[in-house]
């Protein structure tokens, strides 16, 4: 166990020192590939680059989303707190990059279908997962650090939660809607898209996850801080009123 | 006309993964002092609490 967990926390201090200088670089590479190096799409024109931003940041959000899953079971299975702040550390990542792609599809949107918003379903979908883990953040952020019943309802709301995103995947497939059909890969081994723009999206997607692996890290050493002073200022308190 | 929401996608995207880092890092300096002027307290009560005579009843 101790082996484990010194393993663990050697992955994560290397994790530390590797993931901002890869997130800088491969970012710069996205921003110039994007903006210059990717061929100009016929039919949408400029504004398609846009989905150099727009695909990765879902992606991410996702495997936030998936992190928080993870999190909210071992929450409910051990009752470590340590894992609900993992879970609120990569809930708030995951709502940033939702809320993004929520941005940068209506931007995307209006040159191309004339509206910034629809109510179609994958539109509609990611819009729900957006509020879901908005409300999840909220009621967990109203509630107290160290409440540990708190922290399970809130893991039983987020597991919960996390059934949407199979829904949001499918709904081009499921349902008829305005959003394009999967692109980026038709098949293994047949891209609709051409390589240059597969290769921009690749590293859009290297950098996008590295940025978004390093702002969840970030944000759960917050919430372990956070967790330390609450427990901290119990002690005090009790120090000072025995 | 494309170009305007192209740059403003990039804005927009760019524009929120600052204001978070920044408010991010705002947070964690103010955490962190406020976990050393806790710490400090804890200190200092301890101490007040070794040097003070103990009183033994039998």
């Amino acid at each position: 166990m101790s082996a484990l967990t010194g393993l663990l926390r050697g992955v994560y201090g290397w994790w530390w020192t590797v993931l901002p200088p890869v997130a800088g670089v491969a970012v710069m590479a996205m921003i110039i590939g994007a903006l210059v190096v990717a061929p100009r799409e016929s039919v949408e024109g400029d504004v398609q680059r846009l989905l150099y931003i727009h695909f990765p940041s879902i992606l991410a959000a996702y495997g936030a989303f998936a992190v928080v899953f993870v999190a909210s079971i071992v929450v409910l299975w051990r009752g470590d707190l340590r894992w609900d702040a993992v879970a609120r550390g990569a809930a708030t990542v995951g709502v940033l990059f939702t809320g993004l792609t929520l941005a940068t599809g209506a931007l995307w949107g209006k040159p191309v279908w004339g509206v910034y918003w629809t109510w179609d379903a994958r539109l509609t979908s990611t819009l729900v997962l957006f509020l879901i883990y908005a409300a999840y953040l909220l009621a967990r952020s109203m509630a107290d650090e160290l409440d540990e019943q708190a922290a399970r309802f809130a893991a039983v709301f987020a597991i919960i939660g996390a059934l949407d995103i199979p829904l949001i995947m499918f709904s081009v497939t499921w349902w008829r809607t305005l959003h394009p059909q999967p692109i980026v890969m038709r098949g293994l081994d047949s891209p609709a898209m051409p390589p240059g723009m597969v290769m921009v999206l690749l590293i859009a997607f290297l950098g996008i996850s590295a940025l978004a692996a390093w702002l969840a890290i970030l944000r759960t050493e917050t919430e372990w801080l956070a967790k330390r002073s609450a427990t901290l200022r119990a002690t005090v308190d009790r120090r000072e009123g025995a | 006309m494309q170009l305007e929401f192209l740059f403003a996608g990039f804005a927009v995207f760019w524009a929120a993964i600052f204001v978070y880092l920044l408010m991010l890092q705002a947070r964690l300096r103010g955490l962190q002092r406020e976990v050393d002027r806790l710490e400090e307290r804890l200190a200092e009560r301890e101490a007040e609490a070794d040097a003070a005579p103990r009183t033994v009843t039998r």
